[in-house]
């Protein structure tokens, strides 16, 4: 019989030497998570269907691993760890002091095209902060997942930094459907600038409309990117995200890791509860991002209660391939 | 240390036009290496390496970084659906992306016809094309040479690319409908662009400068 020879696609074996090094990068981000004063959360590996589906967004819910229990309720596999942290805060934690700063490392599943680097089951390795001090705690992730990428040796990384606060605040006064923001927030993403134009045809936007779009592509760069990106718009919504964004970047200089900062207004792609500022990590040499996270101010309302939280998280998988 | 940019080339008809485009914005090869059988070559001033691959190859090569940019057309582009970014439309390689069908058949509704085989190099568009209007259709998967597939009876329709519109007359084929309008893009690998940002914005400027002067 094939199933008891052949592996499903999108898992791995790791065994000897790679389940060594494995652990040991764990150990290693763990250590700096502590030092930090991060206490490790172990959620379930399942839940309801619509934990995951409701904060992530249309575009992960085909990637959800969907099953049915004997009561005939739709439970799914974990995706990731944000939205079932976030869960389980609101139910169980809710009257634990603020700020609350968890760390997790576990296996989540995704039914994706194994392709581009993606696994099917892979490791995520990240931390929430819950309910903190907008500002500080944004800076303070970021420094963590500085300080976790040295202490793996890892000298030469870039943050790409984006505020989604300056997106939304553009296409909240379009009165987009779901999907036709959807679109736009991928054709801005990939930078198509060609499919973009035809899209923003399509909805008939005013030229107006249009030049801010596709103008938010290219506004990425350095602080200066800061200045072009206040005379695009009028907004008060895209004027405070920047506004937060000058502010995180001070933060960030006084800790002198500029350098390994660069601004992307058009960095847009992730999951729908990013609400503020949102990045990804990238090495010199590995075609994939790293690790990601951003601010998510709303999540917690879906599980009745208002903590706006921020955090970030590693593959393991992509840091075992640094360095190969 | 300068950090040079990896640029995969699509060997066939997007060729010679890539390499014209790249002259213009002052980016030259040697004759010397254009006529060897090497796969990878360097620019005449040293800031590139070329990528010699076949077209449906380059996404993969860029969504992978191995390649840091790409030049391929948007019908490959649209079919390999590579997590990549696409900056700038070069506006070479222009042609059309049709449904073509026998002339006899050609003025058929597909409510007249219960389920429809379309042979295609492009299954993914084509699949897409057609459950997005609620038709039925049976993909038949060729690598080349479609337009063969109607008059040997192995599909009543085909998807393919089309220009001059002569090799499908020559072979007894008529547009029905058009699915796209292709040209070629520029695509870059997400980690490239933000590693090495100022080098591929450069480059970026440079060939769009010399489209937009066409």
């Amino acid at each position: 019989m094939k199933t008891l020879t052949q592996i499903p696609l999108g898992t791995q074996l790791l065994f000897g030497k790679a389940a060594k090094k494995r652990r040991r990068i764990e150990r290693a981000i763990f250590s700096v998570f502590e030092r930090w004063d991060y206490d490790e959360i172990i959620p379930p590996i399942f839940d309801y269907y619509d934990v995951f589906a409701k904060g992530m967004g249309a575009a992960f819910e085909d990637t959800l691993y969907r099953f049915i229990d004997r009561e005939g309720n739709i439970l799914a596999l974990r995706p990731e760890f944000t939205s079932l942290v976030a869960k389980s805060v609101a139910t169980r934690l809710a009257d634990h002091p603020k700020p609350l700063r968890l760390c997790y490392c576990g296996e989540v599943l995704r039914y994706e095209a194994p392709r581009g680097g993606r696994q099917r089951e892979f490791f995520q390795i990240g931390v929430e902060h819950i309910g903190g001090e907008h500002i500080k705690s944004d800076a303070e992730i970021i420094l963590v997942a500085i300080e976790s990428l040295k202490k793996l040796g890892i000298r030469r990384f870039q943050i790409n930094l984006g505020e989604m606060g300056y997106f939304s605040g553009i296409v909240e006064r379009m009165n987009l459907s779901r999907d036709d923001l959807s679109k736009i927030k991928t054709l801005v993403d990939l930078k198509d600038t060609v499919g973009l134009r035809l899209e923003l045809e399509r909805l008939a936007l005013s030229e107006k409309r249009r030049n801010i779009l596709l103008s938010l592509v290219h506004l990425t760069g350095n602080s200066d990117t800061l200045q072009a990106a206040r005379q695009l718009v009028s907004n008060e919504k895209s004027l405070q995200a920047l506004d937060h964004l000058e502010a995180l970047l001070v933060e960030l200089k006084k800790q002198k890791v500029e350098d390994h900062i660069t601004i992307d207004l058009s960095e847009v792609r992730g999951q729908d509860y990013y609400t503020g500022t949102i990045f990804k990590i990238y090495v010199p040499g590995l075609g994939f991002e790293i690790g990601g996270g951003g601010r998510y101010d709303n999540l917690f309302k879906n599980f009745g209660c208002d903590f706006p939280s921020v955090g970030f998280s590693f593959s393991l998988e992509r840091l075992m391939a640094i360095g190969e | 240390m300068k950090e040079t940019i990896t640029i995969a080339l699509s060997k066939g008809r997007l060729f010679d036009d890539a390499l014209l485009l790249l002259k213009k914005a002052g980016i030259k090869i040697a004759e010397s290496n254009l006529n060897s059988r090497k796969l990878v070559v360097p620019d005449t001033q040293k800031r590139f390496q070329f990528f010699m691959v076949k077209p449906i190859d380059v996404p993969t090569y860029v969504e992978y970084g191995v390649a840091d940019v790409g030049i391929a057309g948007r019908d490959v582009l649209a079919e390999s659906s590579a997590d990549i970014h696409q900056p700038l439309d070069l506006h070479i390689g222009y042609c059309r992306m049709v449904v073509a069908a026998p002339k006899a058949a050609a003025r058929q509704d597909y409510k007249e016809l219960s389920a429809v085989r379309i042979a295609t190099k492009y299954p993914r568009i084509t699949t897409e094309y057609f459950t997005h209007r609620g038709i039925p259709v049976e993909i038949i998967p060729l690598s080349g040479s479609v337009e063969l597939a109607p008059q040997l009876g192995l599909s009543d329709r085909i998807v393919d690319l089309v220009s001059s519109g002569r090799t499908l007359a020559e072979n007894g084929l008529e547009i029905v409908e058009p699915i796209m309008d292709i040209s070629a893009r520029l695509v870059v690998n997400r980690a490239s662009y933000q590693i090495k940002r100022q080098a591929i914005t450069g480059l970026i400027e440079m060939l769009s400068q010399v489209v937009e002067k066409e």
